[in-house]
């Protein structure tokens, strides 16, 4: 009876830490499916914007001694520049078709921002450290750290903040109009360029802003934006590209899911069942719970 | 090997020939030009040094190849191929370092293993379209880098595989000299150019290219679909996996990352992608390309002291493809002059 015991508060406890981590996979994927809700986007870079959020963190820590969460605000508005820049060179010209080229475009843009960084930062791993770094709380028989329920904070207030700006704005209604039906939303006078980068930007500097706060718990190095983008494209297309609270919800399910299964069976493969449900919901429900139609 | 030749050639009758006549059997000559000096490599002043990167470059031709049957042709873009790689690699490897089953038959149980993941993978994404299918085979790949990671006592975890050495050996197919994996690589690029043409003037080449240009169309035109994808994924596979034996005989290592990593599945595109997807040429131009660039601006780098210059330059490359040339170099630069070559 013990052993049962034991297992159930392991698995507790993996749902509590995959609550908190997933939060931060959530805010880091809004911006993924506000893209491709908005433009019909795949940016396959987007965790390269991340990484450079995560390295703006190290930096502030580091160099100027801030800590990564005052910067938030910075992180977000230099990685919406950089992210209005990337659509003006490349973007642009694939607003509306999810296409192949679209996502090689975005896989090119992805290699030059990673060697960028690597060329800037050295290919070594980096950390920040925050107020929070190294502290837990105790909560009956769970242990929580710091800096993830801090991440948490920061990520629900950020998916509030965005659901907030579509949904009570003029701006946020055309963003949703054009989200729904482009050609229409032109027709009634939605200006659908300016709308488009700024959608874009907004997509970027929650990357940004996402890496920022990640960093305090999670290294980064020059490649970390492949290693998060599995489980980005993963909480989207569970909580339906192009949904920002769905999404939200699909990165809380990549963080149990990903907890559990690496403190019940093996840290090691703690993400192969995702890959699994990736492949389940492309083949049976590619809109995820709460996505848009597919075409 | 007739296809190449010009009508007027097959009959030893001189016959007034048409201006894509002309061009195919430029096409032709050229080629065998290239073909010449490549094979006469070793005989030349040139150093190991040199004749290495040009087997880099066959074998990543040769690897781009395989991937142009299913995207190119097919229209299929598979960012999984890196597992057809891993599997032909690992299984080589495996078979020769823990049972001495030497690479000769090892590179076909590596294949048949291929043809079998493909099996499985293909049902499971090909009804997919286009981003979604890419996506699955990406989950695909990287799920494969945790489990050969996971599985250690037989690929040697995160740390790899490293084949046992023999020195030259005919049995062991390895060679201290590269001069061996230039013939052999040549061979392949050549095998598969052949392949290549043979599958793009077949029934099969006609009914990939027709789902890859509309589905809906093809469908209705009678063409089963899904059958067409499956088996031009079956034979991309297994060319993956044949050539992967020789990546391995030749590198004699492979890693997770090198296998399955999505830099590597970047990498095997980028052939067909530079050179022209769906064209025979296009995979071996764009691969000489690739690799020539990729050598130069890695000494480049190496000259300051900056290392990954070259993953640099293939995004580069594939941005100004995808943004500027689309059809890639046979398709877009020497459109004009490969016109009616069969390219």
């Amino acid at each position: 009876m013990d052993d049962l015991q034991a297992a159930l508060l392991l698995a507790l406890q993996a749902i509590l830490s995959g609550i908190l981590v997933g939060g931060v996979y959530g805010v880091l994927s809004i911006g993924l499916s506000l893209a491709f809700g908005v433009m019909r986007i795949v940016n396959f870079a987007h965790g390269e914007l991340v990484m450079y959020g995560m390295y703006a963190g190290v930096i502030a820590s580091k160099s100027f001694g801030i800590d990564p969460l005052f910067i938030l605000p910075v992180s977000f508005v230099v990685m919406a520049l950089i992210g209005s820049a990337q659509y003006q060179l490349v973007f642009k010209h694939f607003v509306g078709h999810a296409t192949l080229q679209q996502l090689l475009a975005a896989i090119g843009c992805a290699l030059v921002l990673q060697m960028i960084a690597q060329i800037i930062f050295g290919a070594d791993t980096r950390t920040a450290t925050s107020f929070f770094s190294g502290q837990y709380v105790i909560f009956g028989p769970f242990f929580l750290s710091m800096p993830q329920i801090v991440a948490f904070a920061v990520a629900v207030v950020a998916t509030l903040l965005v659901e907030l700006l579509l949904h009570t704005t003029t701006w946020g209604k055309a963003v949703r109009a054009v989200a729904d039906d482009m050609e229409t939303a032109k027709l009634v006078g939605v200006n659908a360029s300016f709308i488009n980068i700024g959608a874009f930007a907004l997509s970027a500097g929650l990357a940004g802003l996402a890496g920022s706060v990640l960093v305090t718990y999670f290294p980064t190095y020059p490649s970390v934006g492949f290693s998060l983008m599995p489980i980005i494209i993963i909480a989207t297309t569970i909580g339906g590209l192009g949904s920002i609270g769905g999404t939200f919800l699909g990165g809380i399910c990549c963080g149990i899911i990903q907890q559990m299964t690496a403190m019940l069976w093996n840290s090691a493969l703690q993400d192969v069942p995702l890959y699994v449900l990736l492949m389940l919901f492309i083949a049976f429900r590619p809109t995820g719970f709460f996505g848009l139609r597919s075409e | 090997m007739e296809a190449a030749l010009p009508e007027s050639a097959r009959g030893g009758v001189a016959k007034p020939s048409s201006e894509a006549d002309a061009r195919r059997r430029r096409a032709f000559i050229y080629g065998l030009i290239a073909f010449l000096l490549v094979a006469s490599l070793p005989f030349l002043p040139v150093n190991n040094y040199i004749i290495a990167a040009v087997v880099r470059a066959l074998i990543f031709i040769s690897l781009g190849q395989a991937w142009n049957v299913v995207a190119g042709i097919g229209g299929l873009l598979s960012l999984g191929h890196g597992v057809f790689l891993g599997i032909g690699c690992y299984t080589t490897g495996i078979l020769f370092n823990q049972y001495g089953i030497p690479p000769w038959l090892g590179v076909w149980v590596g294949a048949v293993l291929s043809l079998l993941v493909a099996l499985v993978m293909g049902s499971m994404t090909l009804r997919m379209r286009g981003v979604f299918f890419a996506l699955a085979t990406v989950a695909a790949s990287l799920a494969m880098v945790q489990i050969s990671r996971h599985f250690v006592d037989l690929t040697g975890g995160a740390d790899g595989l490293a084949l046992k050495f023999f020195g030259n050996s005919w049995w062991a197919a390895q060679s201290r000299t590269p001069a061996p994996f230039l013939y052999a690589s040549l061979a392949f690029v050549t095998l598969y150019y052949w392949i290549t043409r043979w599958i793009l003037n077949s029934k099969l080449g006609l009914e990939m290219q027709a789902v890859r240009d509309d589905e809906v169309a093809a469908a209705a035109a009678g063409v089963a679909v899904f059958r067409t994808k499956m088996l031009g994924l079956l034979v991309s596979a297994a060319m993956t996996a044949l050539a992967a034996g020789l990546y391995m005989q030749f590198y004699m290592a492979i890693d997770p990352e090198a296998a399955f990593g999505l830099s590597q599945a970047i990498q095997l595109q980028l052939p067909a992608l530079i050179g022209g997807l769906g064209t025979a040429w296009g995979p071996i131009i764009g691969g000489a390309v690739m690799i020539f660039l990729s050598e130069v601006t890695n000494w480049g780098g190496t000259k300051i002291g900056v290392s990954g210059v070259d993953i640099l330059v293939y995004g580069l490359m594939l941005l100004v493809v995808v943004l500027y040339a689309p059809k890639g170099i046979v398709g877009s630069v020497l459109r004009n002059a490969m016109k009616g070559a069969d390219r």
